[in-house]
Formats: C-alpha cells, sequence, structure tokens
C-alpha cells in the first residue's frame, strides 16, 4: 500500500522552478532515499509532502490526506525533522519537548518526552539549556521531537548533515532501528553512502526525477557489467585471442588487467575464463567492476545537466 | 481555537521571554520608572515651580479649556488648579506602558522564533497559524495590560498622597476611565500587531521596535500635544480616538493575519 504519493507535484518560486511534475510511490515501511545536489528542489518536496507549503500545481496525498487541505490532520500523523533543528535556546531540552509535544491531540506528554530524552542519549542533560548543546545533541533532539506522537511516516531533511562520523552513524543506526519498526520514511540526503546504507530504493532528483529504484538495478540500468580478470601479465595474444570471441563486445587492457564486457554476462564468462587459459593467460584473479551509488548519480546528474545545455541551446 | 494549545504557546513565550534580563526588566521596572517619574516631575513643579507656572500665559489658556471641561473645579485655588491640570493628564502619560511592553513582546518572539528556525518545526505540528498567532498576540498583551493597569492604580495612590485633598475626584474623570479602559487595550493590540508584523520583515530586535515606535509615534505626539496643554481632550473626543484606533486595530489585524500563514512565514519571511 502506497503511504506517500505525488501526482505531478510542481512547485515554482517566481520564476525559478524548484520541483517539476514530481509523481512517485513511497510503499508503506519503505525508506526512500531522496537525493540530489544543492538546491534540487530536496528540501521544497519535503515541505511539499508535509503540508507546510503547498503545490503550484499537481498533489500529494500522505497517509490518507490530501497535503494541502487536511493539514491539521496530516500533521497528527506525520514527523519531520527539519533542515535545521530550530529549538528555543533559552529553555531546557525537556522543556522544549515538552511545548511541541502539547500540540498533539492524543500524546501523554510525560511519558513520551522521558521515553524519547533517554533513547536519544539526552536524559542526564535534560535540564540543560537547548543552547549549550552541540550540533549532535541537538539533531537528537530534533529527531526526539519528530517522534513524540509516533508517527508512521517519517519525512528526515538531511538527517546527517553536519555531523562528525561518530554523531552521523548514531543517527543513522536510530534511523535503521526507525525503519526496521516499520515506519515509513522519506529521507533526503547528499550522503550516497547513507542512502546505500538506510534505504531500500533512492531517487536521484534535480528539480526533475532522474530515476529512482534500488541502489543496485539502478547500477545494472546505468552501467554494463564488466569482468574484471587480473593476470600475471597481459600479453597481446591473449587479448588477441579475446577480442575473437563473437560474445565479447568491448576489450580494454588496464597493465596486466583485462576488463571485458560481454553478452550474456552469466553463461559466457566460463567462456571468457577458458578461451583465456588456452591462449596461455595465467589467471590470478576473476572479478566484476564494482561501480558505487556515487558513480550512478555523478554520471546521472552530469547526463542531466548536459540535457538540458543541449536543449537550451 | 483550542484553548489547550493557545495556553501551551502563552506559557512557552512567557518563560522565554522572561528568562531575557533585558526584557524582563523592561517589562516589570520600566513602567514603574514611567509612572514614578511623571509623578514626581509634576510634584517638583506644583511645589518649586508654582507660582511662576500660574503667571504664564499657557497656564491661563490651558486651565481655560480645563475648566470648560471640568466646570467643579473653578472654585479651586489657583495652585490646586495646577495640580489637577498636570495629574489629570497623567493617564495619557500611561499610554507609553502598553506600546512599549507590548512592542518588546511581539520583536523579541517573533525574531526569536526566526533567528532560532524554530517556527518551521512549529509549523510542522497540528496548531493552526490564527491559534499560533492569538496565542502570540495575547502572550505580549496581557502583561502590557496588567502592568498598565497596575501603574494605572500606583498612580492614583501617588497622586492621593502627593495632591492636594478632593484631587482625586478631579482626576478619575469620565476621560481617564475611556482612556485607561477602552484606549489602553486598543493601543496594546495596536502595538503587539505592528510590533509582529514588522519583526516578520525585519531580523534585528531594536531595528523592529524602532521602526514600530515610528509608526506608533502619533498616538506618542497626542501625549505630547496634550501635556504641554496645547489641546486638552474631552471624554468624547477621547472616545472618538479609541473607536478610531480599534478600527485601525481591525484593518492592521487582517494584515497580521495574512502575513502570518504557514507558507508566507516559510517563504517570505526571511
Ligand atoms: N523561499 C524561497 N524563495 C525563493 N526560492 C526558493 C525558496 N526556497 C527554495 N527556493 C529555490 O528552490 C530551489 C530548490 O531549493 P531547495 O531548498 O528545495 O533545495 P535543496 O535540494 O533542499 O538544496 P540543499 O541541498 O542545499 O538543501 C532553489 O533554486 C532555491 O533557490
Ligand atoms: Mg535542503
Amino acid at each position: 500500500m502506497a503511504v506517500i504519493e505525488t501526482f505531478g507535484l510542481s512547485r515554482s518560486f517566481g520564476n525559478i522552478v524548484a520541483v517539476e511534475d514530481l509523481t512517485l510511490e513511497v510503499e508503506q515501511g519503505e525508506v526512500l532515499g531522496f537525493l540530489g545536489p544543492n538546491g534540487a528542489g530536496k528540501t521544497t518536496t519535503i515541505r511539499m509532502l508535509a503540508g507546510i507549503i503547498a503545490p503550484t500545481s499537481g498533489y500529494a496525498v500522505v497517509a490518507g490526506f490530501r497535503t494541502d487541505h487536511e493539514v491539521e490532520r496530516l500533521h497528527e500523523v506525520i514527523g519531520l525533522l527539519t533542515e535545521a533543528p530550530g529549538f528555543y535556546n533559552r529553555l531546557s531540552a525537556r522543556r522544549n519537548l515538552e511545548f511541541f509535544a502539547g500540540f498533539y491531540p492524543y500524546v501523554d506528554t510525560q511519558t513520551q518526552v522521558d521515553k524519547y530524552l533517554r533513547l536519544m542519549g539526552l536524559w542526564e542533560r535534560r535540564h540543560d539549556k537547548v543552547g549549550t548543546f552541540s550540533k549532535g545533541m541537538k539533531q537528537r533532539l530534533a529527531l526526539a521531537r519528530a517522534l513524540l506522537h509516533e508517527p508512521q511516516v517519517l519525512f528526515l531533511d538531511e538527517p546527517t548533515a553536519g555531523l562528525d562520523p561518530e554523531a552521523s552513524r548514531e543517527v543513522r543506526e536510530f534511523i535503521k532501528d526507525l525503519s526496521r519498526q516499520g515506519r515509513t520514511i522519506f529521507l533526503s540526503t547528499h550522503n550516497l553512502a547513507e542512502a546505500e546504507f538506510l534505504c531500500h530504493r533512492v531517487a536521484l532528483f534535480r528539480r526533475q526525477m532522474l530515476a529512482v529504484d534500488t541502489p543496485q538495478n539502478l547500477r545494472q540500468r546505468l552501467f554494463h557489467r564488466q569482468v574484471v580478470v587480473q593476470m600475471d601479465s597481459a600479453e597481446d595474444s591473449v587479448v588477441d585471442a579475446v577480442r575473437k570471441l563473437d560474445f565479447v563486445q568491448a576489450v580494454h587492457r588496464e597493465g596486466s588487467r583485462l576488463i571485458v564486457e560481454l553478452a550474456d554476462f552469466e553463461r559466457n564468462r566460463p567462456n571468457l575464463v577458458e578461451c583465456i587459459v588456452t591462449a596461455g593467460g595465467r589467471i590470478q584473479e576473476v572479478s566484476e567492476t564494482e561501480y558505487s551509488l556515487e558513480d550512478v548519480y555523478l554520471t546521472l546528474v552530469r547526463e542531466e545537466t548536459e540535457g538540458s545545455n543541449a536543449t537550451k541551446s | 481555537m483550542r484553548r489547550r494549545y493557545i495556553i501551551n504557546i502563552i506559557k512557552k513565550e512567557w518563560e522565554d521571554t522572561l528568562s531575557n534580563l533585558n526584557t524582563l526588566l523592561l517589562i516589570t521596572l520600566a513602567p514603574l520608572l514611567i509612572i514614578g517619574q511623571g509623578l514626581l516631575v509634576i510634584y517638583l513643579v506644583v511645589r518649586f515651580a508654582g507660582e511662576g507656572v500660574l503667571m504664564s500665559p499657557m497656564f491661563q489658556t490651558a486651565m481655560e479649556k480645563l475648566e470648560a471641561i471640568l466646570p467643579s473645579i473653578a472654585e479651586l485655588p489657583p495652585i490646586d488648579k495646577l495640580q489637577v491640570l498636570l495629574f489629570s493628564q497623567l493617564h495619557v502619560y500611561l499610554l507609553l506602558i502598553p506600546v512599549m511592553i507590548a512592542i518588546t513582546f511581539a520583536t523579541f518572539s517573533i525574531i526569536e522564533e526566526k533567528q532560532s528556525r524554530s517556527l518551521e518545526p512549529l509549523l510542522a505540528t497540528p496548531v493552526r497559524t490564527d491559534e499560533l498567532f492569538i496565542g502570540k498576540a495575547l502572550a505580549g498583551s496581557i502583561p502590557a495590560l496588567v502592568m498598565t493597569w497596575l501603574c494605572a492604580g500606583l498612580s492614583l495612590i501617588g497622586i492621593a498622597c502627593l495632591g492636594t485633598a478632593h484631587i482625586l475626584g478631579a482626576v478619575v474623570t469620565p476621560s481617564w476611565f475611556i482612556s485607561v479602559f477602552l484606549l489602553v487595550p486598543a493601543v496594546t493590540v495596536l502595538s503587539f500587531l505592528l510590533g509582529a508584523i514588522i519583526s516578520s520583515r525585519v531580523n534585528d530586535p531594536r531595528n523592529a521596535q524602532n521602526i514600530s515606535l515610528l509608526i506608533i509615534l502619533p498616538v506618542l505626539a497626542l501625549i505630547a500635544v496634550q501635556v504641554i496643554g496645547v489641546l486638552l481632550l474631552t471624554p468624547l473626543l477621547f472616545f472618538i480616538i479609541a473607536v478610531i484606533v480599534g478600527v485601525v486595530d481591525l484593518i492592521v489585524l487582517r494584515i497580521g493575519v495574512r502575513l502570518f500563514q504557514r507558507e508566507s512565514i516559510i517563504i517570505q519571511w526571511r
């Protein structure tokens, strides 16, 4: 069942188009990574989905509520982690949470505030003013705030931005736990390793949707699978023999390595190995080129940039 | 409007504002100083400059106007008339208090939210913007009214102590009631709204306070004119002014509510 659905969602600011014709579905319990460069429209999209700003055209339905005109009901069931933590610096951590919890109709404020202060490791510091907190602590407090009313749908806008590796990792682990509890999470990030670690699917986005799929599928869709054959040395005779095979589509030599693209990858890989051995090649290792999500991301973003330049000129 | 939410906002506003020493002093001590100073100046003028003032043509004309409004004072000795003239204007001076407190609350509360970027998470909760706005307005207006009325009471006690017998009767007139119970609330609301609207556009609280004061200056000018005795206001005139300020309140409220929409708070408030 789709918990987040958008239909041609678009938003402009004056003549800047921030989000254009976004159509997307996120399933119950899914973690969707929303990836894009600075200014791609990630925050704008999250704001529209969280019912904070209205789309200029199109619409979205989140947890069964239209985000443009069922805002109060929507806000009872979603949690939002905003780009900036946003607390009252002169009030204590606990008082801040109590204040925000006070706006949810069915929430037992004390129980929930205490629960999340403990879960986020802020219990000892609960009476301290938020102004004295480090960035990481504020971010954990902001996560606590987003969870006080136990929302089943969460929007997290760059949850680990600006945190040190240790703090990022804590936050990531925590999000992983939330996902295990079956919550639906829409997460924007520039951190590709994070997306790979946390998300079932990633959407590559830059004003428009460029691609959306599992990280694995995105890689396969974009790059042909290549066999990497590490040998003692790559002799010309071996390379020639490989070139003559009819299922070989391309061969590159890099020092003592051969990188080969094959038709019908699984079936022909053993044939390739056999051919090399017959030609006298001494094989040390056979592997496959690894493409990271970063390669996918950079390729897609570059293609999109070139595409839009081409249409402009 | 859900009362629970509005009270939640008021409580937070008070805690946050009062935990700042500057604002705390501005709200509690400054009004007392204003009223104390007013009483003291009048007392000193009557006590030490009385005779000289009585001779001046300015006093003569002001006195004629005052007697036209308050025929009962015609029989009093001139020095008592001077006291009545001065003390009866103290309540106009009181108007400074709600202006100051409401503007302080409005600018402080809104610019604080902007700077700490707490508005977006707040707008992501089920609270409605009108509840938020009303909560903030009440949080600023209640202390302004309470302090002003407290100071009004204190000023009467001061007048009773410093002035001659029966002077209270000449000071607590219909004008006094209209001013304290109609004009003061109307001016409080106006000050809050102006402070809030300007704060949505400006990022420095001092700046916002200065601009708000500049706009509300006509009210202060009224005080100045009244105090130097150029224009003495009849109860009717006071009433009309209160009604005009009330109407202006409604117009400015509409502007404020339009500005206080989720969308404009996020997109336009910079
Ligand atoms: N309030 C606004 N007024 C005008 N333009 C805006 C506003 N908010 C966003 N934009 C524009 O919309 C585009 C998308 O911005 P957005 O903040 O959604 O990007 P983002 O993907 O979140 O970027 P970042 O990674 O830097 O957070 C940008 O061109 C930005 O300038
Ligand atoms: Mg952003």
